[in-house]
Parts: C-alpha cells; structure tokens; sequence
C-alpha cells in the first residue's frame, strides 16, 4: 500500500507562542545540578525496576504485549467505524457525544457546556489530553476555577508549571520543594516536608474543592465502542470523587483511545500499570456507561492532530500508545533530562515521536535527545517502534532544514569523509598520531560535545584496517 | 458547511492503515498458564500487598466481623441488610461527606490484582466508595476468578451506569514516590471474605 509522503504539520498548541525548543540546552540547565540528576534518574530507574519485576511475574506478559499492540493497530485500522460505533452507543445511553478538529474547538466546546449551566467552578483529573489543547489557561480567562486535583498535579499548578511526567507529574520536585509550595499557597507550617503530612493537607484542600464544585472533568484511559464506555484508571479515586459528585461530568477522550470490545479491557488493564509503576492494577479501574440521576454527561472526542499521524507511514503506530509512561523511566535521556527539557506536553521517548508531528520545526530537536539504545521499545506494553520512530523524524528533521548547524555540517562532513577510504585512512593516522602527542584539553575539545563530559580512550598504535590485515586476512 | 464529525471521520478513513485481524482474546486468554493453588488464597495475598487489610469467616458473622475491624466508626453507611448502618444512603451524595465507615458487597475478586468489582447497584450513591473514611467490602470466596480475563467473562460493564475495579484504600506516591495511603478516597479498605 503506498502511503503519502510526510506532509507539514499544520497545528499548533494555541498556548505555546515561545521559540523553537532547545532539548540539549534545556537538559545542560537540568544537568549542571548534579546531585539533583543523579536523584532523579535514580527514582526513575527504581519505578522501571517496579515494572520489571511485574512484568516478569506474569508468565504470558509478552502475549499480553502482542495481543495489546494487534489489538490497538486493528483499531486504528477502522477507526472511523469504531467511533461511528462508540459515538451510537454512548448516544443511546444517555451521553452528549461531541467532536473536535482541534485544540480551539475542544476548548470552546468545554467552555459552552459550562456556560450553559452557569458552572464556574471546575475539578480536573489528570488528562494530558487538556494540557496538550492548553484548556487551563483558556477557561481561566474567563472566568472559570479550575482545579487539577491529581495530587501531583495539583503541586505543579500551584507553582504555575507544566507536569514533568504523564504519570508522575511532580517527580522533578524534591519534598522540601513541595512542602514550601503548600507553606505559600495551603498555609502548612513552614519547613513542613514530610509526605504523609503534606498529602494529608492537600486532602482537605481538595476536599472543600470537590464538594463545591459544579462540573468535573476526566480524561480518559480506554473508550469501549460495542457499548458506548469510558474507563478511568486512578490510584487516588480524585477522578471519581469529581465524576460521583458533580452535577456535569465532562470527559476528554483522544480519538486514539478506542477499543473495540470491553473484553479487550483485560489485556490492557492486565499491562497498564505494571507497565507505569509495577502496581498489578490501579487502586481504582472506573466504567462508566450512563450519567447519575440528574447528571450530564459530555464526552468531546478530539482529533487535534492525531488523523493526521495516522496518515503517517511510519509513525502512525506511535497512536496505539496507552500513557503508560514505561518508556520515559527506562529512557537514560529522559531520566538525566527531566520532563521539563522537552517543551512538550508529554516528554521522553513518546513524546518525542509524537510532538514533533505537531510542529516540526519546533519540536527538531526532539528526535535526537535520545541515544536510539531501544530501552523504550523494549518496555512498550502496545510494542511502538519508538526507536525505530525517532531515527526516522531525524531524516525528516534534516531534509526540512531543520537540524542544527553544528549538526548539520558535521554530518555533511561526516558524509564526504565515509565516502572515500583514502580519506579515511588518512584523517586515521592523523589523528591516532595527534592524540599522542597533542594535549589532552586540547583534544578533548576537537571531539566537541561527545568530549565536553567524556576523556578519550589512549590512541591505538594501528587502524583496525591494519590489524585485520596483520592478523586475520589469511582466514578470510 | 462540513462538520467536525464529518470531517474528523473523513480524515480518519483517508488515513487508515491497512487492515489487520482482531485478535481473539478468549482462545489466547484459554492458554495462559496460571499459578497453582487456591485463587482465595492468592486474592488475599495481592490485597494485602495493596494495602487493603483482609479478614476472613462465615457469612453469618459478618455484622461481627465488620464491628470487630472498625469497633470506633459512629457514623456508617451500609448497603448490607445484615450490616446495620446509623444513618441511610441520602439522596445527596454530599452529605456523605462525613461517613466514617462505607459498607458495600463485591460481586466478584480478582486473584491476580486483588481488585473487586463493585457496580452501582451495590453501591448506592457511589461516591460513598471515595468519600467515606473507611471502607468495608464483603467478599464471597466463590466469587473469587482467576485473573481479569475471567472477570470481563463473567460480568457485562455496560448493564450498569457505573462500576469500578477496587483494589485496596486510595494511595498516592505524587511526592518524592513514598507511598501515602489515603490520597482523596478512603484511609483504609478491609476485605471481608467469608464463604458460607
């Protein structure tokens, strides 16, 4: 089947106006604290040691992958008649289906639902679905409270920052950090820095908010198309407490969350969170099919970019993603990076396969903060080729003009010199001689950004093509 | 003037990959080889490594056994006929703000997981599930299957507005990753399991 070529990206994310992202700079401000990255990296890496040894205590977990990643791109394959479908059965059971082109349309149409019941005052569960169409800052404008009430979240909106992780929104943050943003904002002692303590005091903070409120809105984790449901997965039930309580849910819901059947729920539920924290299930796995007595329900499905990666030979496999978020704590860039350096709604390995689609030139630098070790791949429950995904937006990035300078010509360069073998042996011996005697700061900057945190090996007295020749042409 | 539902549907469909078999969950979920021994006795064991506290007797004593894991509770709300509550399920879930213990009974358990699946038929208002302090779930060990594969067989989500997998009291780990218990739902669940 042929497949068009790479069009352009024509979206935009409304609420980002800022330059192109720089992901080396980002993560060089990130790095120059060098305690804070070993300790990030280090509680990252024990979540994927979590999800190992979940993983490894399920003797089927790689026909669990398959299943989930056949299930997914059969889907995705008719996935204009599962949405006709969902979009039937939902209706029948009672719930306004809604549509959206794109990040405007999802927010106006949000705004109109609450307007329309007078509603001023909003609970959010965690959805990476609204902080990628920027809906905050758009029903804050006029006049609407909004509350992310994910615990994580709900620290990182207070000190007015973006999550740093799709699970794990405040794992950037230190306690002490946490107990000083509560002090300002929740009136904690000062110096209060113990977790339980802390979380005890965003309990009754979020409490008052939840028993106020009167709208709740969800993201949501799998849509059912044979019988019109959503399911909510949570640890802290701050989903359901809005969705139970509230006189209108709404639900926001990525076009690429359909599957086909509830009896696919027990692949995904079964890989979800031993993928994500190593947890054999969430505490909380809600489906709902119908509103309360009394309540709205309103779903939006929104595109926002996402046929348009479908159309995408090659990339279209990264929408089977179910927001684990596995391939952020094993990925050695996003761990010594932070979620921050991105610029992007979800970081690490996905997000970088995914944003890029948005923007290109913004987001060129994404597809290289990544050494393409394939770590992601190997812990993706739904099997995406996110290394394989990288490695071809970084053609794309290159032939649109996009790379950096540097990049740029040390690549055009790389390319004259592997082309000719004279060439090649001769720069050998040139340098193999420097390196003897020529000081080693000095070197040390000829080999660039690789040399800036790394010391070259010793020189070897010969090439390899001179080795082989000494010791090993006679068997060839 | 095209709509969005026409035009996301139309760009889907132009966009299709090409068609690939849905896969046959049952007949692949049938060869999996689970672990041996009694699934009550695994249910039990997850459950508890989830956070949830587990006690176990007869369906008669059950009134007992809630009593003796929440011997202080002044104000309960119980969906049980058997299990008296102070105060009725009210119209207005609000008001269940201040209910110190939720009793409810699961339909079926997961051995693997630990969950129960708890539909809005046997929880009244739902929000008593998050609301409430504490919660109490009876348990029947028959109920008990293996794994999510065989609950998704036995029940259909879709006859009920509302139902919700529960496996153990709300948590969270949003700071520094140390595990709080207690998040914004309740600060305890007790699994009653009791067969006949």
């Amino acid at each position: 089947m042929t497949k068009r070529a790479f069009e352009l990206p024509v979206l935009h994310e409304p609420h980002r106006a800022d330059g192109a992202v720089d992901h080396a700079k980002a993560a060089a401000r990130f790095t120059a604290d060098e305690a804070r990255t070993d300790w990030h990296d280090g509680a990252l890496w024990w979540v994927r040691a979590k999800r190992d040894l979940a993983a490894a205590s399920l003797d089927e977990w790689e026909a669990l992958r398959e299943l989930a990643s056949s299930i997914k791109e059969h889907t995705l394959s008719r996935l204009d008649e599962y949405l006709v479908e969902f979009e039937a059965a939902a209706t029948r059971n009672g719930v306004t289906v809604h549509w959206a082109r794109d990040a405007d349309e999802h927010n106006r149409i949000v705004h109109g639902i609450l307007a329309e019941r007078g509603a001023t005052r909003l609970v959010k569960s965690k959805s990476m679905l609204t902080e990628e169409c920027g809906l905050n800052p758009y029903l804050q404008a006029r006049g609407i409270e909004v509350i992310d009430t994910d615990l994580g979240e709900r620290i990182v909106q207070l000190r007015g920052e973006a999550p740093s992780h799709i699970v794990l929104p405040a794992i950037h943050l230190k306690k002490e950090e946490v107990g000083d943003t509560f002090h300002d904002h929740l009136g904690t002692p000062a110096g209060l820095a113990d977790p339980t303590a802390l979380t005890q005091a965003a309990r009754e903070h979020l409490r008052a908010k939840f028993l106020a409120a009167d709208a709740a809105l969800t993201g949501v984790n799998f849509a059912i198309a044979e019988t019109g449901g959503l399911v909510v997965c949570t640890n802290e039930g701050n989903a359901d407490l809005g969705m139970a309580l509230a006189p209108v849910h709404v639900a926001s819901l990525g076009i690429e969350k359909l599957i086909p059947r509830a009896s696919d729920l027990g692949v995904f539920l079964r890989l979800l969170t031993r993928s994500a924290t190593g947890q054999p299930v969430t505490v909380y796995s809600s489906h709902v099919h119908r509103p309360r007595a009394g309540q709205a329900l309103h779903v939006v499905l929104v595109d926002n970019g996402r046929s348009t990666q479908l159309a995408r030979e090659g990339f279209w496999r990264s929408l089977k993603c179910i927001r684990c978020g596995a391939c952020m704590n094993t990925c050695p860039i996003y761990r010594r990076s932070g979620g921050h350096s991105y610029g992007s709604t979800v970081p690490g390995p996905i997000g970088s396969v995914l944003t890029p689609g948005l923007d290109l030139e913004r987001y060129a630098s994404l597809p290289f903060a990544s050494t393409l070790c394939g770590s992601c791949t190997a812990v993706c429950p739904v099997k995406i080729d996110l290394d394989a995904q990288l490695y071809r937006w970084r053609q794309l990035v290159t032939a649109a003009g996009h790379a950096s300078t540097g990049k740029a010509i040390a690549m055009r360069g790389a390319g004259l010199v592997l082309a000719r073998p004279w060439l090649v042996r001769a720069l050998g011996a040139a340098a193999r001689g420097a390196m003897r005697v020529v000081p080693r700061r000095v070197m040390r900057v000829a080999a660039g950004a690789w040399g800036r945190a790394r010391d070259l090996p010793p020189a070897p007295p010969q090439s390899f093509r001179a080795w082989y020749r000494a010791n090993r042409s006679d068997r060839s | 003037m095209t709509t969005a539902r026409d035009a996301i549907l139309a760009a889907v469909r132009a966009a299709r990959p090409a068609a690939t078999p849905l896969p046959d969950v049952r007949a692949a979920a049938a060869a999996f080889v689970h672990p041996d021994g009694d699934v009550s006795h695994r249910f039990a064991e997850v459950a508890r490594a989830g956070g949830a506290h587990v006690v176990e007797g007869a369906r008669v004593d059950v009134a007992r056994l809630v009593r003796e894991a929440y011997p202080d509770a002044a104000r309960i709300v119980s969906m049980l006929r058997d299990v008296a509550g102070t105060a009725p399920m009210p119209a207005d879930p609000h008001t269940l703000a201040d209910t110190e213990l939720f009793v409810c009974e699961g339909v079926l358990g997961v051995a693997e997981n630990g969950a129960i699946w708890l539909p809005q038929s046997r929880l009244g208002e739902r929000a008593a599930l998050w609301l409430a302090t504490h919660v109490a779930v009876v348990l029947h060990r028959a109920s008990i299957v293996p794994h999510m594969h065989a609950a998704y067989e036995a029940i259909d989500v879709s006859v009920e507005p509302f139902g919700a997998f529960v496996a153990g009291p709300s948590k969270t780990a949003d700071i520094e990753q140390s595990l709080v218990v207690g998040a914004h739902g309740p600060k305890g669940l007790t699994v009653v399991l009791v067969s006949d």
